[in-house]
């Protein structure tokens, strides 16, 4: 939750790439192209309300008061309220619209990285840190939805009130325009130094506060470790120094808005001034009029508090642009184990064929070399050896999780990677060690392996593995929530719940990795009914931590550094004194110790 | 509904004394403020009205003069007035921090059984946001108001009907402010759980990718995460809703006043009753008037929540640590480290959240035991049996409810708790260790331990080897953004610092439980060395390592059951038989790393895998 750790430098953007994030954002925005067009229409129609009111003070001057003309007056007041409501009506309406389009740009910006997160294959979520890929959808869509929800609008409608407003100024009186220029070096400087300052001070604002949080978290969770080593005092202090430089980093980021803000502010304040004094000057020669200046006394606001606005938003604009970039990149990611165009589907049934198969991790060093197997239709294959010797490598193979450096694999005569994705998944199915469990009852957690699953389909799963009773004794039965991964329940349930899932994508092939670590004894034997029902009458290829479970097996195969070594059924291999003998009479030895 | 928070404002008001100086030049900095910001528009209408509609130049020149002054002074105090509001925010949010983790540091373990982490967290983080949020509109609010303040009195003064029209809507402005606030946070607070959960799917479809390949779950899920997205954006709407409802309402309110101001105010102008300046003025006032007014609506809304969240902090700050030092504390006499449980009873209690009320259970009742200076127990029995309760009642992480518990003869509650702690080493079952250096992390009971004494520590635990292994050795950082290490490795690290801290008492729970079998070797290599000649209890239900200790004490029912060597209970007691028997069933039938492991530390010749549970040591053990 805390994984802040991934923020930084990243967070600038050239202006080539920033030029390439936009055109792209571009295309993604075709589908609201209409609502685009009107929201546009909007955003002018609001800015010129906004000019249209010191406007309409300055006509119901000259042309009113000046010359005691009530009729003209009374024009000008009734046009400006004619504006402040249509202003109303049309600020409404674009919060709406810019909100709908906004949304749900991030809507499908979402659905889209996530469904690219979805197709992407192992060895990409082997490269890359699960933090850094989740941070990706969180931190990097927020800092957009930031932008949408706070910033977006004004960033449009201020930079719009800006040309707008010169354009404006400069067509009612262009030597008072000259005049509101004069302090206007003065603010790029300043907001261009403003801006760089606080993107820093922004940056380290929240790499410490990162850091203060980690700190408060390991205080709190390590709180008896503290405590038993009466370190109380020593990690006050830590946390108080962590504490006081997140307070310093702060005060760094209030000191830049507080020399910022005056120096716009004066720069407003002096221009109304001077506008005042020259333009008061100019009325005695009657260059301009008295409702001129009080347009550009009123008008002032407009000039300066978008400006304002602008450099406060712009690194808000940055860190989504970044953020963008970063999304786009990922999209970008191209697919390493996909579908073929032209890809058939695997036949529901046949044998398995490795081929010549050697293959590498992205790293290099070759993990399997030059293996060969077949496995019959039906049959049920236990890999062995140590770890690291290549025997999951070769069942996640299998299993198409990779592709093969070298060689092939078939089911069924056809090459695994001619074969459509979807029937690949749904022929061939990877039960892991571990039950993993996502957020939901435990219907939902055995559905996983079949979207739109019915009910009554997955309850026959669960009683097709015979565990059904078991989780009907839970107080809400198989609608349980399991919390927090499943806190609540034992490994051994989880392991049901895992095996459940495969009975119900009911697989022609199983790869089974078996759990190493020790289940409850009570739900070990239950554990075991289950996986001997699933594995019935199917192909499996089993990847064994017990011994039991390869004396079972139809045959074995012990796999050391790479390679298929000895291959055949239990009691052959027993009998054949090599590699497989050793390891059966270190467990004969160690079940009669114990 | 708003929870009762009179102690959360408490809180809040006590911090503001305490900074009551620093919010008072805040506020005097606002003041200051006020008045250039007040001053300019009339400095407009005079040379308006007395410069340019009368032609007099030199006037001119002398108001734009006054007004370049007001806007000096108003400009600068607007950054002062940020910067001090800020200051004082901040910096209650950070002492309300530094006191709210200095507490929680003090509080007991039973406090910490129940409480969440991520609960604790968000009153240090979140809610104390909330009372910053609230402070800092404090100074600012007191200016506005007096701004408010003095811009109607000047107003009424130059014209009353007229102030009337344009002043009239404004204290809407504020009524609808304070809506605003508080019907879009609920808003803020839906899209904020719903980003949560989306990025819970996200979260477990990422670290669950094994297993989403592996059931082919990718629709599944990808329909998970559109209904999650398609929920996100219906509540982001809502709030957009709100948005526009309300911004749009606050931007017209004044625009009516200037409407008034420029209809009547005209008219008034033309009869003569006003000059054309104040006519300007008016226009600038009211303009100057609608944020003070906003922010007037905010505070009221902000208030609650602050009020809230105080509250919250409160209710962990008035929870009083139950295990503290007595009044007198008895210093703990030299010794060898003798520990004796006379007679002790001792429930958890504690809030279960599925039986829905307290409930009380009984863990140890009348547990007696003496164990020797320098004498190693091993403490053995079933789950629930209560032999982890016995280790965490000799440091006292809580205290006895009958009977006590001595140390060299002094009750740990007669003694000051942190001379207590100091002479129990204690390596946790579940090994916690923090983000810092290898050393750091070893040096824990001591941060400024010699190099010298770190490494004899960690040879001591078997740890030295792989800690030179890594390239910044000693120096290298764990955790977070550091090396992850194995669970042994982390394991040996724990002892290392428990034996750094040279306590007169070794408590060991389970500290190879979490150690896959085929590496336990190692870390009970490094545990006999530790024990040699010091008062050490293990926690423990593998022969081997239980074969360790001098004497072996079955823990049964919250009482000793039975006492003796390994090889004594084995023939004599029939429930340590079947409490050994259970333990190695869970064990049991693994086929490890066997004849063809990685070589760390199983050579085909010394049977790892399913024979660690009945290895050499156990052997030793019998014969003993």
């Amino acid at each position: 939750m805390f994984s802040m750790a991934s923020v930084s430098e990243e967070d600038q953007l050239d202006a080539e790439s920033a030029k390439r994030v936009l055109r792209r954002a571009g295309r993604m925005l075709r589908p609201y192209r209409r609502q685009l067009r009107w929201s546009i229409l909007l955003i002018l129609l609001y800015t010129a309300s906004q000019l249209a009111g010191p406007y309409l003070v300055k006509y119901g001057i000259d042309r009113g008061i000046k010359p005691g003309d009530r009729g003209a007056l009374d024009l000008a007041v009734g046009l400006y309220l004619v504006v402040a409501l249509l202003a109303f009506f049309v600020n409404r309406l674009q919060v709406v619209l810019v909100g709908r389009i906004g949304e749900g740009f991030l809507r499908d910006l979402r659905v889209r990285v996530f469904d690219h997160l979805q197709r992407l294959s192992m060895p990409f979520y082997d490269r890359e840190k699960a933090g850094v890929i989740i941070s990706r959808m969180t931190s990097d869509v927020d800092s957009l939805q930031e932008l949408v929800q706070l910033g977006l609008l004004q960033f449009v409608s201020s930079a719009l009130l800006i040309v707008i407003s010169v354009v404006v100024l400069a067509v009612v009186s262009w030597q008072l325009m000259l005049i509101c220029l004069i302090p206007l070096p003065l603010v790029v400087v300043a907001s261009v130094k403003f801006q760089r300052d606080s993107n820093r001070a922004y940056l380290s604002v929240r790499d410490r506060i990162g850091s203060m949080l980690s700190t408060l978290q390991e205080g709190i969770s390590g709180v008896r470790v503290i405590q038993a080593f009466a370190r109380e005092d020593v990690e006050v202090g830590r946390f108080g120094r962590r504490n006081r430089t997140l307070y310093d980093a702060h005060m760094r980021s209030v000191k830049i808005q507080a020399w910022y803000l005056p120096v716009i502010e004066m720069a407003g304040l002096g221009t109304t001034a001077l506008v005042v004094g020259v333009g008061g000057w100019m009325t005695t020669r009657e260059i301009v009029t008295v409702g001129t200046i009080a347009f550009f006394v009123l008008s002032l606001s407009n000039l300066f508090e978008p400006v304002q606005m602008l450099s406060q938003l712009f690194n808000q604009v940055q860190s989504a642009g970044a953020a963008l970039h970063k999304l786009f990149g990922l999209l970008d990611t191209p697919v390493e184990v996909g579908e073929r165009p032209g890809a058939v589907d695997l036949p529901p049934s046949g044998p398995v064929r490795v081929e010549g198969v050697s293959f590498a991790y992205a790293d290099g060093e070759p993990v399997l070399r030059d293996v060969d197997l077949a496995i019959a239709e039906g049959e049920r294959l236990a890999l062995v050896g140590p770890t690291g010797a290549g025997k999951s490598t070769l069942a996640k193979l299998i299993a198409r999780l990779y592709d093969p450096t070298e060689g092939r694999i078939t089911f069924g005569g056809l090459d695994l990677r001619d074969a459509t994705l979807s029937s690949l998944r749904e022929r061939i199915t990877v039960v892991p060690q571990e039950g993993f469990l996502f957020n939901g009852t435990i219907r939902d957690n055995v559905r996983v392996a079949k979207r739109g699953a019915t009910d009554v389909e997955v309850d026959a799963a669960l009683e097709a593995i015979g565990v059904r009773e078991r989780f009907s004794l839970l107080r809400d039965g198989l609608d349980t929530e399991v919390r927090e991964r499943g806190s609540r329940l034992s490994a051994g349930e989880k392991q049901l719940v895992s095996l459940a899932r495969a009975a119900l994508a009911d697989p022609a092939l199983l790869v089974l990795d078996e759990a190493t670590s020790s289940l409850d004894p009570g739900t070990e034997v239950l554990v075991e009914q289950a996986l001997e029902r699933l594995m019935h009458g199917r192909t499996v290829v089993v990847i064994a931590h017990r011994l039991s479970t390869s004396a079972r097996a139809d045959r074995v195969g012990v796999v050391d550094e790479g390679r298929l070594v000895e291959i055949g059924t239990h009691d052959d291999l027993v009998a054949a004194g090599g590699r497989y003998t050793a390891l059966f009479d270190t467990w004969v030895r160690g079940l009669a110790r114990a | 509904m708003p929870p009762p928070s009179s102690e959360g404002w408490q809180l809040i008001f006590a911090q503001l004394r305490a900074q009551r100086w620093g919010l008072a030049i805040g506020v005097a900095v606002g003041l200051v403020w006020t008045v250039g910001k007040v001053s300019a528009p009339k400095l407009v209408e005079r040379a308006i009205d007395r410069g340019i509609e009368v032609g007099d130049g030199a006037a001119i020149t002398r108001w734009a003069l006054l007004i370049a002054v007001a806007g000096l002074i108003s400009a600068t105090f607007t950054g002062l007035r940020r910067y001090f509001a800020f200051r004082e925010a901040r910096w209650s949010e950070a002492e309300l921090r530094d006191r709210l983790f200095a507490h929680l540091q003090r509080l007991h373990f039973s406090f910490h059984d129940e409480a969440q982490t991520g609960q604790l967290m968000s009153r240090a983080n979140t809610d104390l946001q909330q009372v910053q949020n609230f402070i800092v509109l404090i100074p600012l609010t007191i200016s506005n108001g007096v701004t408010v303040l003095a811009v109607t009195v000047i107003l009424v003064r130059t014209n009353a009907l007229l102030a009337l029209l344009a002043l009239g809507t404004l204290p809407l402005v504020n009524v609808l402010a304070k809506r605003f606030s508080s019907r879009l946070h609920p808003t803020m607070v839906a899209v904020q759980q719903e980003s949560a959960e989306l990025a819970g799917v996200v979260e477990e479809t990422v670290s669950g990718v094994r297993v989403v390949k592996g059931f082919g779950a990718e629709p599944v899920q990808r329909e998970r995460l559109r209904k999650e997205a398609d929920d996100l954006y219906e509540v982001s709407m809502q709030s957009t809703v709100i948005r526009s409802r309300y911004w749009p309402a606050l931007e017209l309110l004044p625009n009516l006043g200037l409407v008034a101001v420029l209809g009547y105010g005209g008219h008034l102008v033309l009869d003569g009753r006003l000059g054309l300046g104040a006519l300007v003025a008016f226009n600038a006032y009211v303009v100057l008037l609608i944020w003070p007014l906003r922010m007037l609506g905010m505070i009221v809304a902000q208030s609650q929540r602050a009020a809230a969240s105080a509250q919250r902090v409160h209710e962990v700050l008035s929870t009083e640590p139950i295990v503290v030092d007595p009044a007198r504390p008895v210093p703990l006499p030299p010794g060898g480290g003798e520990v004796r449980f006379e007679a002790v009873t001792f429930a958890y209690s504690g809030v279960l959240a599925n039986a829905g009320g307290r409930v009380e259970r009984t863990v140890l009742d009348g547990f007696d035991l003496i164990i020797a200076p320098g004498e190693s127990v091993a403490l053995v029995g079933a789950t629930g049996s209560g032999k982890s309760t016995v280790a965490k009642l000799v440091p006292r992480f809580y205290d006895v409810d009958a009977g006590a518990v001595r140390i060299d003869g002094v009750d740990v509650r007669h003694a000051a708790v942190r001379e207590v702690r100091k002479a129990v080493g204690l390596v946790f079952e579940e090994t916690f260790l923090f983000s810092d250096t290898i050393a750091a992390n070893i040096a824990f009971a001591d941060p400024d331990a010699e190099p010298a004494a770190i490494e004899r520590a960690a040879r001591l635990a078997g740890a030295h080897e792989f800690i030179c292994a890594l390239p910044e050795g000693y120096g290298a950082e764990i955790g977070e953004r550091g090396y992850s290490l194995s669970g042994g490795q982390r394991q040996r690290i724990a002892i290392a610092r428990a034996i750094l801290a040279d306590p007169r008492v070794l408590i060991l729970d389970d500290a190879t439980s979490a150690v896959d079998p085929t590496k336990e070797h190692e870390i009970r290599d490094a545990l006999a060395e530790v024990m040699i000649g010091r008062t050490t209890i293990v926690i423990a239900h593998r022969p081997a390592t239980i074969a360790l200790a001098d004497r072996v004490v079955l823990v049964d029912g919250g009482a000793v059951a039975a006492t003796g060597t390994h090889a004594e209970l084995l023939a004599t007691s029939e429930r340590y038989r079947e409490v050994l028997a259970a333990a190695a069933a869970r064990d049991a039938e693994r086929l490890g790393a066997g004849p063809c492991s990685d070589g760390d530390g199983g050579a085909a010749t010394d049977p790892t895998g399913a024979g660690a549970v009945g290895g050499e040591r156990f052997q030793a053990g019998l014969a003993d």
